[in-house]
């Protein structure tokens, strides 16, 4: 069953006098639980075809539907109360908010919902639980190691029970033992939990973990095995 | 998300500290320019300023220089439209601006009890009245001074025992020391045996101020001094003419502080949303709509306004109600007095300061291009 659908999606940026066009009537389907990871050269619009899909940028052209919202047709207000619902977004520098504690980050999202005190505090324990920090809860980012700050970043993006997930080179600013770590958490989302994931990466063995590996290369989709064939 | 906003202003202590502190410096002045303003405004306005009327003599301003015989009071009493007449004996220390002047008054002590809205807080009449040298002293004097009941207080050629305390509805008495008329009247220096400096005429009820205060020059102006009679509201308004002026320069002044109020909350909710704009961003990323990071912002400004503005109105209802503080001169007092309307205007500019400074950086956090701020390093 499809969950992120995109259809004919054009995004083009101006850069001084020339325009770059990194989506040119793009077409994607993503299937409920799947994960998949996206490749590419530099600048050949992986994130943006992120943002597309989380509704923090707009396309130019082309419809975007994820779980039967057309997302490109929302207002930024309604766009907001959608992702609060319905999307969790892993940055690649996790973006933890400093002053808050990791408890008080995951359970940002949560404020945004109609939950009761009980209900967010029982989400907000289950996320950083799934994620192996029930013991940080109470520790500041500036308290935390990098890759503990990215599990917190994962348990903030899980923790509304959302339809899709998000994440943007999750393991680009981690050591590889940690990048490690990161990799199997996500896979365990995907699997135990069904998130649907969504993952922008530079290396080849990160998105190798995903189900389905997508390769953008001037504006278009490549399966990563023709691309290994046509290589 | 309150909790969000404090541990942000907590964040930057030091920030918050200095505007914090900066906007209660800044309304602690505006509610002492508001308390002047006040002051003058219940001197010229208030319940007996237009009910009694001062008859002093004709072209002169300081106390000292008005001589008017004693017995003006029986012809004044005659007018009608006069329902009672109070002799009274001014002296003062400083006919110059002064706040620290001392204005004493001297009538009879059973009139005084009488007609004036006083009440005493220590000390009894008997004693008053019975004492040459006695003396009731108002509360914001004897705040200014340090005096209570029993002491003996001289200034200049005069030596009176206070005897009471009083406190008034009418802010400027309490700025004021009674005593005896005989008692002034006889004091080294003034020579004044049957003459005062002023009488005070009060209305009955039906009566034109007007019409009564042209009618008493009328009558005395076959007297050996000439008079001229004016509502006691504006009387003091016109002793007090040069102040007046003064004061309504200073109410720039109170727009300034708040002006300066302003643009210090402004400046500083500012730079710290353009500190946290990617903040923001993701904020609204995990699904914070505009509206309320909007509202985020403004939580933060107005907090700081509200805190620095009342914390300096609180400061500044303290020390005026602690103070004493007056400004007179040529025997007219202007008394600088706490009140609720001047808590409630520092609090509610203080509010509305901080919302206004907080709308310019609160329409940038809210309306901030999401993708752009998350690149920010």
């Amino acid at each position: 069953m499809t969950l992120v659908e995109l259809r004919g999606v054009s995004k083009s940026f101006r850069k001084g006098d020339e325009t770059i066009t990194p989506l040119d009537h793009v077409d994607l389907s993503i299937a409920r639980g799947e994960f998949v990871s996206l490749m590419g050269p530099s600048g050949t619009g992986k994130s943006t075809l992120l943002n597309l899909v989380s509704g923090i940028d707009r396309p130019d052209d082309g419809t975007i539907i994820v779980g039967g919202t057309e997302v490109t047709a929302l207002s930024r207000s309604k766009l907001a109360d959608w992702r609060a619902a319905n999307l969790g977004y892993i940055f690649q520098t996790h973006n933890l908010i400093p002053v808050l504690t990791a408890y008080e980050n995951v359970e940002l999202p949560t404020l945004l919902l109609k939950l009761t005190s009980a209900q967010r505090r029982q989400r907000v324990e289950l996320a950083l639980e799934a994620v192996g920090l029930s013991d940080r809860a109470d520790h500041y980012p500036r308290q935390l190691s990098g890759g503990q700050e990215q599990r917190v970043g994962i348990a903030r993006a899980i923790v509304a029970h959302p339809q899709v997930v998000v994440a943007d080179e999750p393991t680009g600013s981690l050591d590889a033992e940690t990048s490690e770590q990161v990799q199997t958490l996500l896979q365990r989302l995907n699997k135990e939990l069904e998130i649907t994931l969504l993952m922008v990466t530079h290396d080849s063995d990160v998105a190798a973990i995903a189900t389905r590996q997508l390769v953008l290369d001037h504006g278009k989709f490549l399966q990563r095995d023709a691309v290994v064939a046509a290589g | 998300m309150t909790t969000y906003v404090l541990k942000t202003l907590w964040r930057h202590r030091t920030r918050t500290l200095l505007t914090v502190t900066g906007a209660a410096v800044a309304m602690f002045v505006f509610c002492f320019v508001g308390s002047v303003q006040e002051g003058l405004h219940r001197l010229t306005t208030g319940a007996d300023a237009d009910r009694s009327l001062i008859v002093f003599q004709e072209s002169r301003f300081c106390p000292t220089s008005s001589r008017l015989p004693e017995d003006y009071a029986r012809k004044i009493k005659a007018v009608p439209g006069v329902r009672e007449v109070m002799p009274i004996q001014v002296w003062t220390n400083n006919c110059r601006a002064s706040l620290d002047i001392i204005v004493f008054n001297g009538a009879d002590p059973d009139q005084i009890r009488r007609t004036r809205p006083i009440k005493l807080t220590s000390g009894d009449w008997q004693t008053f009245s019975s004492r040459r040298d006695a003396a009731i002293v108002g509360r914001n004097v004897a705040r200014r001074r340090g005096l209570k009941q029993g002491d003996q207080f001289s200034i200049g050629e005069i030596s009176v025992k206070v005897t009471g305390i009083f406190e008034s509805t009418v802010p400027a008495e309490e700025n004021l020391i009674y005593t005896s008329l005989a008692f002034l009247q006889y004091t080294r220096g003034l020579d004044a045996a049957g003459l005062v400096t002023q009488h005070e005429v009060l209305l009955t009820e039906d009566a034109d101020p007007d019409r009564v205060a042209a009618e008493i020059d009328a009558e005395l102006r076959s007297g050996s001094v000439a008079t001229r009679t004016r509502r006691k509201g504006a009387f003091q308004a016109n002793t007090l003419s040069d102040l007046v002026d003064l004061i309504g320069l200073a109410h720039w002044l109170g727009y300034a502080c708040v002006a300066l109020v302003l643009s210090l909350v402004a400046t500083t909710t500012v730079m710290s949303v353009q500190d946290r704009i990617k903040e923001y961003a993701v904020l609204q990323t995990i699904g914070v709509r505009p509206m309320r990071a909007l509202r985020l912002v403004l939580a933060e400004s107005t907090l700081l306004c509200v805190l620095g503005g009342s914390g300096g109105t609180l400061l500044a209802l303290a020390v005026l109600g602690t103070g004493g503080f007056a400004i007179g001169a040529e025997g007219a007092t202007i008394s600088f007095q706490p009140s609720l309307g001047l808590a409630v205007t520092g609090v509610l500019v203080s509010l509305v300061v901080g919302v206004a400074a907080g709308i310019a950086p609160a329409v940038q956090a809210a309306s901030v291009s999401i993708v752009t701020a998350l690149r920010q390093a």
